[in-house]
């Protein structure tokens, strides 16, 4: 079964059509999909942001890191899960847009930067503050899960235009 | 008088220059999202200090440093914002839109007001909870608004 056959089956599902048609499911999902951005990507932003030492240069960057972890984790599940909810109620749409796919390639290098982040910064969250300067490589990944996250957005808007 | 302000700014290049790009709109609008994750964002990690959550740091000291990252994404949204409505003058009557300045108003005041002495002291009261409360419900009622613009028109 090809991926576009997969979409347009999915497309012809009750639960798409449902989806799609219904006065109010729709805007609730997106609205949840952006107030998670709202509140979350701030977070990250900031975490990110504090290990390039450039916002909170007060607090140690342990502190930021491991207090927005979890927060940073449940805002990843609902924006995911609420983003999977859009797809599936506009599947043939997104398997026709550009942007989906750019959007949903710079997914899979947030995973592998998150697992980089896992095995670098989340491994010992305490020696992070052995320096007032972070190591290069955590400053990398921060760096690129900061740019990951801004395109993740500019994609995501890109889905209705091209 | 406003509705004339808000024709006047249609007409305007910018107006003109946002209705005759394919792609200006949606990276303008882009922006719009990022600046909102700063400014609500930070704002919302304060908040959830106050509230007794996230962060432990002292309440006055986070505030100030946040402050620059909130202002940078209110300047970011100052910015957006009217671009994004020069492209149809007609949001003047959206019901929606009037709720979300409604509530943007609110947001901004409170924000530097209540908000502002809450937050320059370490202590943590009833005041401050409320303060905390009161500016997330507002902001988050900015975003509601703003995402309900296309269904009222």
């Amino acid at each position: 079964m090809s991926v576009l056959s997969f979409c347009e089956w999915l497309n012809e599902t009750s639960s798409s059509i449902f989806l799609r048609e219904s006065t109010w499911a729709y805007p609730i999902i997106g609205t949840i999909h952006i107030l998670a951005i709202a509140l979350f990507g701030g977070m990250v932003a900031m975490s990110d942001l504090r290990l390039l030492g450039l916002a909170m240069r007060r607090e140690p960057v342990s502190e930021v890191v491991s207090r927005f972890r979890s927060w940073e984790s449940v805002g990843f599940v609902i924006i995911v899960v609420s983003g999977v909810l859009l797809f599936w109620s506009e599947p043939v749409l997104c398997y026709k847009s550009l942007s989906f796919w750019i959007k949903m390639f710079l997914m899979l290098l947030v995973g592998v930067n998150a697992l980089i982040f896992r095995a670098t910064v989340y491994r010992n969250i305490a020696r992070l503050d052995d320096s007032p300067i972070t190591p290069g490589g955590t400053r990398l990944a921060a760096g690129i899960s900061l740019t990951l996250w801004i395109s993740l957005v500019l994609t995501g808007r890109g889905i209705a235009f091209f | 008088m406003l509705w004339d302000l808000f024709q006047w700014w249609g007409r305007s290049p910018v107006g003109t220059a946002i209705n005759n790009s394919e792609w200006l709109f949606p990276v303008v609008e882009s922006i719009h999202i990022c600046g909102l994750a700063l400014l609500i964002g930070t704002i919302a990690i304060v908040d959830l200090r106050l509230l007794g959550l996230g962060l432990r740091q002292p309440v006055s000291q986070l505030a100030r440093e946040l402050h620059y990252w909130t202002r940078t994404g209110i300047i970011t949204m100052l910015l957006t914002g009217p671009i994004l409505l020069s492209s149809e003058p007609r949001y003047y009557f959206n019901p929606s839109f009037r709720f979300k300045m409604t509530c943007l108003l609110l947001a901004i005041v409170s924000h530097f007001t209540i908000h502002r002495s809450v937050t320059r002291s370490d202590r943590i009261t009833p005041l401050s909870r409320l303060s905390a409360c009161l500016s997330l419900t507002l902001w988050i009622g900015v975003v509601l608004g703003g995402r309900g613009i296309p269904y009222f028109f």
